[in-house]
């Protein structure tokens, strides 16, 4: 029986080579030896995550391996989740996301990317897919009680729309109620700030990030 | 009994209905006369002889040409023709269509010599004194079925030229557009100067021709940046710029355009010694965004989906409603959009080689930002919009640059080092396109990089010399723009249920070239491989499908026909398209 550190390596390295296969035997195996399973999430999985994060900023890891690490993750998350639920008698999460592609938009790579990696991280993540009305997201985000809601957009011209979006919540008399992470190729951290957005994130890795980093702040003492 | 018509040379033998214009049986036949004034008996461009067979008196027309010419015996008009017996024809080649190359090397193709724009001189007689005929009449009547223009002004001008100072006799030249408008009457006979433009509108260099109507011959060529690439290096941001604001920046974007156009005519008149006045159309073919801009329609439908067009396919519009410096009283040619960004550069490019009428499977690409790929299964064709990117045109590369002289456009690893060769010859300044292929084909071949893009150096940097190099964000961009091409093929193909084994033929059009090597195409999977005598590479499609709409009209109706039969494909909503895009973010050879 390998030694703890040994398996968290094990799991880090699953994570990091993309190996979805590998990534859930060893979670199956850490949820049927009873492990701590925090720790193996901290230590093992979300360590290979970062490793990760620091290979696609050298040039090392592209979008293939990105994907694939973010499914590996998935993999191992989807038999993690459940078994620390049960064991905590309260639903785990990091938090609960819509996220799409915005009005008038169909480009979703980024997005997916995203909304993958803010699975494997922990975060409940309804996906609405491209070309999503404005009063779409509001009103799924309103019903499934979310505390973000995530806005790709691909072109400058539809990424007007995240302004209007912002702009609806107000009318709602909503903004108060969800975060908004808005992100996309033409997007940058000066519009997030000029229109209003709570978070930005230049890619997958900076929006898991930035997400963690609005649970944080907004988390009751 | 029908009259049998026999034809020379060649011999061969036509059943005929008694009383049928010579021209239309020949026509019939596929024997392609000039028939420049539309059978109006006025241009005298299709005389043939009559060898055996009734040689009526000629009309008083045919006569004055006939003397004017110093005709041998025996020759007549076949459009003036009527077969009432057994008849031998001789068909002089001075009187046949002439056809012209559309390109001066790779692919074998000629039009006929059509041109929407004709002039013909004819005499004009002083009225009558009992009923004198009006003056436009005069001059209209000429032209069975002849349409006078709409434009006051262009009424003005004519009845302003076709006047008879003293009231005498006087030769004038009509200027008809596509058989049918009478755009103007010039004083004199200046049948001689008729010219048109060809023009490539892309959206990072723009290309005018200055071609000879009356013998198809290119003058002169002019090329320069367009003007609207301070709004933005890719049509994206120019749409996103004119977004909502048609007054201020839709307005201004449509001035760099035009402005910048006009330069090149003006440069290309200067250097021709040809008037602008003797201009009396200009033929565009530009990507759908770009015509949007030159005419100033709104693009706000471009830039969210669905992403529609405003227009497809518009009649010649007037130049003076332009702002091109050619004749006012011109004309203004579109070549059609297909749909949404599949533009006129498209069919303009389909047109010059021809690809309706080519029988089996191909498939043509034009790449440029914009990465259009055409498949034809056999009668049937789609179409999409990769959007590659500009890295192709060097842009987003550390060191790219687009292809002028000084860029590196070819480049060899020898022995370990690397050996180029730039444009003009001149110092070398930055990578152009085709270059980049080179480099990262043969980093990849000699283990520089993985084949997942990684550099291999710790330094992460491929040094070519002179300061040139690639960085990793640089391999980054061309997997990016090389994915989207080889995406779009697969999934064209694959809707279509076809494998490249299935394609008779690869056309590549655009920027590249000729430079374009295709071993390194391949080898990093922008082309799949395929047989190499299956590929052809014809420049700039575009430019040559312009000439080919401005040198024949039937070519025009053909080529707005098949833009709308083309189908459009929106690769992105493509169920797959994610799945096959990571993957082709591989650099390796496919097929």
């Amino acid at each position: 029986m390998n030694n703890p550190n040994e398996i968290l390596a094990l799991m880090a390295e699953a994570v990091v080579e993309g190996n979805r296969d590998k990534a859930a035997s060893l979670a199956a195996r850490a949820v049927a030896d009873r492990l701590d399973l925090h720790l193996v999430i901290e230590n093992g999985y979300a360590a290979g995550i970062q490793k990760v994060g620091e290979l696609w900023e050298k040039g090392e890891y592209f979008l293939p391996e990105l994907m694939a690490s973010a499914e590996a993750m998935k993999a191992a998350m989807t038999l993690l989740r459940p078994a620390l639920e049960s064991s905590r008698g309260e639903p785990s999460s990091e938090g609960k996301a819509v996220i799409g592609t915005i009005e008038g938009d169909i480009h979703d790579i980024g997005k997916n990317l995203v909304s993958s990696m803010l699975s494997a991280n922990g975060f409940d993540v309804i996906d609405l897919g491209a070309d999503v009305k404005l009063g779409i997201f509001i009103d799924r985000a309103v019903e499934a009680k979310v505390d973000f809601i995530c806005l790709s957009a691909l072109l400058t011209t539809t990424m007007l729309n995240q302004r209007r979006l912002i702009a609806m919540l107000h009318d709602r008399g909503l903004r108060g109620r969800f975060k908004v992470l808005v992100g996309g190729a033409p997007v940058t951290r000066q519009w997030a700030a000029d229109i209003g957005a709570d978070g930005y994130g230049e890619n997958a890795m900076a929006a898991v990030k930035a997400a963690k980093e609005i649970m944080a702040r907004g988390a009751k003492p | 009994m029908s009259p049998i018509l026999k034809i020379l040379p060649g011999g061969t033998a036509i059943e005929a209905r008694r009383g049928e214009t010579l021209a239309d049986v020949l026509e019939a036949a596929g024997f392609h006369l000039s028939l420049y004034c539309g059978r109006r008996g006025l241009c005298g461009k299709c005389f043939v002889e009559i060898v055996r067979g009734p040689v009526p008196e000629p009309t008083g027309e045919e006569r004055a040409l006939l003397q004017r010419r110093e005709l041998p015996q025996r020759r007549r008009l076949a459009c003036g023709y009527r077969i009432e017996a057994d008849t031998v024809v001789r068909l002089p080649s001075e009187s046949m269509l002439p056809e012209m190359p559309v390109f001066t090397h790779g692919i074998t193709r000629s039009i006929g010599l059509a041109p929407a724009v004709k002039k013909i001189s004819y005499a004009l007689s002083k009225p009558g004194l009992s009923s004198p005929p009006a003056l436009l009449d005069l001059a209209k009547d000429r032209f069975h079925e002849a349409r006078l223009p709409e434009s006051v002004e262009a009424l003005r001008r004519m009845a302003g030229e076709a006047r008879l100072p003293d009231h005498q006799d006087r030769e004038v030249t009509a200027v008809i557009h596509s058989n049918r408008v009478l755009l103007a009457v010039e004083k004199g006979d200046t049948t001689g100067r008729n010219y048109g433009l060809a023009i490539d509108l892309g959206t990072t260099t723009v290309v005018v021709e200055i071609v000879d109507l009356n013998s198809g011959a290119v003058i002169g060529t002019e090329a320069g940046i367009n003007g609207q690439t301070r709004f933005g290096a890719d049509v994206i941001s120019r749409i996103a710029a004119a977004y909502g604001d048609p007054e201020r920046t839709g307005a201004a974007l449509r001035t760099a355009v035009v402005d910048g156009l006009n330069q090149l005519i003006d440069a290309l008149c200067q250097r021709t010694g040809i008037r602008p006045d003797s201009v009396y159309e200009a033929v565009i073919a530009g990507n759908t965004a770009m015509n949007h801009l030159f005419l100033g329609l709104p693009v706000d439908t471009l830039a969210v989906a669905p992403y529609y067009a405003a227009f497809s396919i518009l009649p010649p519009v007037p130049a003076e409603d332009t702002g091109l410096r050619v004749n006012p009283r011109g004309r203004v040619y579109i070549a059609p959009n297909i749909k949404s960004y599949v533009g006129g550069d498209i069919s303009a490019g389909l047109t010059a080689i021809d690809l309706e009428r080519r029988p089996g499977n191909f498939v043509f690409i034009d790449l440029g930002t914009n990465g259009e790929i055409v498949l034809k299964k056999g009668a049937k064709m789609v179409a999409a919009s990769t959007a590659a990117g500009p890295a192709f045109e060097g842009m987003t590369i550390s060191r790219g640059m687009l292809a002028l002289p000084g860029a590196v456009f070819r480049a060899n690893l020898k022995d370990g080092s690397w050996v180029v060769r730039t444009i003009a010859d001149a110092p070398a300044r930055g990578i152009c396109g085709t270059g980049l292929i080179d480099i990262v084909a043969l980093s990849l071949k000699h283990g520089r990089i993985t084949p997942r893009g990684r550099i291999l150096d710790p330094d992460k940097k491929i040094g070519i010399g002179d300061g040139l190099f690639l960085v990793q964000k640089d391999i980054r961009e061309i997997q990016l723009a090389a994915a989207a091409v080889k995406t779009g093929i697969r999934m064209l193909l694959a809707g279509r249920r076809l494998t490249v084994a299935d394609l008779d033929g690869i056309f590549v059009a655009g920027a590249f070239g000729n430079y374009l090597n295709i071993r390194n195409a391949t080898a990093i999977g922008l082309l799949p491989r395929i047989d190499r005598a299956k590929m052809f590479f014809v420049g700039n499609a575009s430019l040559a499908g312009a000439r080919a709409l401005l040198l024949n009209l039937p070519e025009r109706v053909r080529c707005e026909r098949l833009a709308g039969k083309i189908g459009h494909v929106s690769l992105a909503m493509g169920e797959d398209f994610q799945k096959e895009f990571i993957e082709a973010l591989n650099l390796e050879a496919w097929n």
